[in-house]
């Protein structure tokens, strides 16, 4: 589904991301770790063409990102706030993006009713605007909005950063299912190694922009991580 | 405790966005603060020769102790909208070993080092120096002076016990029209008794006190508010208003544009930055007031035809200029999204006509001006709507600098959005209507000048989609670069 191949992205000529071959296959929950400065998000925006690479390509379902824009109508994403409309309220925001992609409001309504669950009753009906719910809240609107449209491509920066344990719980089940039963290729960064290894097939880890393990996930996978990152911590 | 609070305030200041800016705008905005600053020294100054001038029977210093009260409800009403107790400076200090007193008489102190206090001063110095230099006796002068700082202070202090309640305000712009009207028709002129009041401070030097209490009192009062909730959710809380079920379907008929139109309803309404520039776009409309009373002006309808182009562009030359620094907040979110670039512009573009043709609605009075002048601004609605608005959007593809959509932009830093590019692009916006009618007016006659003023704009209109493909182009090509810019961190 997603073919990387040759990728870099300097800045002033240091290097912050190196990745000379990754390849994920459609349908993987595929998950991104990696200390600050990594590389994670700068990998996403490459991905969504946020950000120009400063050699190589990524190729998505056959189509160039950079080159072409038909990646996107069927990849979406939620990367920080910055996704959200502040002045809009929850469901003006989601009817909106519904709108973009080729959603009517039934079709949106339809998908959130699947999340009711998700938003613990407080996101829809609430008179705010999203930039006055908290931090956790706005992230479960931008992660449902994410959702909308049915994307074959989904990629979430570090979605569990902010919410409630019973929300966590709620998004590892939503993200298993979306790879598992639809077929979704998710794309996952995460700081905490028990959710990532809980949610993905895969994990890769990223160091100072290069891929450093890739890592089929099963039992012992989240020792390996807890001991390759502790490691790094000593030296 | 004080002095850490000032080198902090000193580097913020210094370190500030508009200060980080380069030099061109920095000596723009050198010569920007000049010319109002200027405008106030000269108006203080030459108040005195111009009353005098202009109602010799008169003691200038009465004439303006009448009309004090407009100035002083004016002030109060500029601070209601743009001054806000800036609560998010005290954040950091709440939880550290300081005095709650000490915090809060900084916060409160500073206020008043703030542009509207300062246009004041500029404003009552020159004023009374000059009333001095008049041999008006010393003492009368330099308590009428303080007087009126106190006063000032007075409003600014109040402005912030107020600030949080609409209501508060409405009634008081009710109570300035009412006053303006009573006066205007001669029913009842309230400013006699406030200019016998504001004449008593004159006279009476001693009654400065007055003024001092109060603001002594007031500033007391805020104290104590501020002190008694001194909590996140309390007095130093900001405003936050509930949504509006603002539907607007009866756009859908616009068909896919309508999304965008939609939000940009709702970004102008919903935001106090836009909003502002809403207001400010409607005061364009008074613009060939300024021009066309003008006996000097009449004999140079280049001038009234620039002046045309502003009475119905306001909207579009104020709100164009930032398309697309509105949606910096979420640009990212809107180029990782399915839409083509077309729509969103085009929407903007919509929004910009419609305001051209509301203005040109509203502007039907300036028929009291003659047919002449009202078909002027007819054909600069035209040039606006067909020319001004591509060139507005074509300026936009070179515009990088984020807004702040939720803060009010404060006088003289309102830098956000503002670049000498856009002063470039800003040149021909206004030459270009001038030049188009002058030469076959010149050469032919006023109509013809009409004429051609009008036909460039049916000719852009004609070619819209040329020019729209032109303008997606270049969109499309600096979008990485307005991406980074736009997520920069101020």
């Amino acid at each position: 589904m997603i073919t990387t191949s040759n990728l870099s992205k300097a800045y002033n000529n240091v290097q912050v991301l190196n990745i000379e071959a990754l390849e994920i296959p459609k349908g993987q929950s595929f998950g991104l770790v990696g200390n600050n400065g990594a590389g994670k998000t700068t990998y996403f925006s490459l991905l969504l063409d946020l950000i120009q690479p400063t050699s190589g390509h990524i190729e998505s379902n056959g189509v160039l990102v950079s080159q072409s824009e038909d990646w996107k109508p069927f990849t979406s994403a939620f990367i920080d706030e910055s996704f959200l409309i502040g002045y809009l309220t929850a469901e003006e925001y989601f009817y909106f993006i519904g709108d973009l992609r080729n959603q009517n409001k039934s079709d949106v309504d339809a998908l959130l009713a699947q999340f009711e669950d998700f938003f613990h009753g407080e996101i829809l009906n609430q008179k705010k605007y999203l930039r006055d719910l908290s931090k956790g809240n706005q992230k479960k609107a931008g992660i449902v909005a994410a959702l909308i449209g049915n994307p074959e491509v989904i990629i979430l920066d570090e979605p569990f950063a902010n919410l409630d344990p019973t929300t966590q719980i709620r998004l590892k089940g939503i993200i298993k299912d979306l790879a598992a039963s639809k077929g979704v290729t998710v794309l996952v960064s995460s700081h905490d190694l028990l959710h990532v290894t809980d949610v993905c097939e895969r994990i890769v880890v990223l160091e100072k922009g290069e891929v450093v393990k890739d890592l089929e996930t099963n039992e012992a996978t989240l020792k390996e991580l807890e001991a390759h990152f502790s490691g790094e911590v000593i030296a | 405790m004080i002095k850490q609070f000032i080198g902090l305030e000193w580097k913020q200041f210094k370190r500030s966005s508009y200060f980080q800016k380069g030099l061109a705008i920095k000596i723009l905005m050198f010569l920007g603060v000049l010319y109002f600053g200027g405008i106030a020294v000269f108006l203080g100054g030459i108040a005195y020769f111009a009353l005098k001038k202009m109602l010799p029977e008169q003691d200038p210093i009465t004439v303006v102790n009448n009309f004090l009260i407009f100035w002083f409800m004016a002030d109060l009403l500029l601070r209601f909208f743009m001054q806000q107790l800036p609560v998010m400076n005290v954040k950091p200090y709440m939880v550290i070993p300081v005095n709650r007193p000490t915090i809060i008489h900084y916060l409160l102190g500073r206020t008043s080092i703030h542009f509207f206090n300062f246009l004041s001063l500029l404003m009552f110095l020159p004023f009374s120096v000059v009333l001095i230099v008049q041999d008006y006796p010393v003492i009368n002068v330099i308590c009428w002076f303080i007087a009126m700082l106190s006063i000032t202070l007075v409003l600014n202090f109040t402005n912030f016990l107020i600030n949080k309640s609409n209501s508060v305000f409405y009634s008081l712009l009710t109570v300035l029209a009412s006053f303006v009207a009573l006066k205007m028709y001669n029913i009842f002129d309230v400013t006699i008794y406030f200019g016998q009041a504001f004449n008593a401070l004159y006279n009476m030097p001693y009654l400065v006190l007055l003024p001092i209490a109060l603001l002594v009192v007031i500033y007391k009062l805020n104290f104590n508010y501020v002190k008694s909730d001194f909590y996140l959710d309390g007095a130093i809380s900001q405003k936050i208003k509930e949504a509006d079920g603002l539907e607007l379907n009866f756009l859908n008929r616009f068909g896919k544009t309508s999304t965008f139109l939609k939000n940009d309803i709702k970004l102008i309404m919903r935001n106090a930055r836009p909003k502002q520039v809403m207001m400010m776009s409607f005061m364009f409309l008074f613009y060939g007031l300024v021009f066309y009373t003008q006996q000097t002006y009449k004999d140079m309808p280049a001038v009234l035809a620039f002046a045309s182009i502003f009475i119905t562009g306001g909207f579009l030359l104020s709100f164009g200029q930032l398309v697309p620094s509105w949606d910096s907040e979420y640009y990212k979110m809107l180029m990782s999204q399915n839409i083509p670039y077309r729509q969103y512009l085009e929407s903007k573009w919509y929004l910009m006509v419609f305001a051209v043709f509301v203005s040109f609605i509203l502007a039907t009075p300036y028929l009291y001006f003659g047919v002449d002048i009202y078909l002027m601004i007819l054909a600069g609605a035209f040039f606006n709507i067909g020319v001004n608005s591509f060139i507005t959007l074509l300026g936009g593809a070179l515009n990088r600098v984020p807004v702040e959509l939720n803060t009010k932009a404060k006088a003289f830093s309102n830098t956000n959005g503002f670049n000498p590019t856009q002063l470039l692009i800003g040149l021909p916006k206004m030459l270009l209507p001038m030049l188009l009618f002058y030469v076959p007016y010149k050469l032919i006659n006023f109509n013809a000048g009409l004429l051609v003023l009008g036909l460039s704009g049916v000719l852009g209109f004609v070619f819209k989609n040329a020019i729209f493909n032109l303008i997606e182009r270049l969109y499309q090509k600096g979008k990485y670069k307005t991406i980074a810019a736009f997520s920069e961190k101020k």
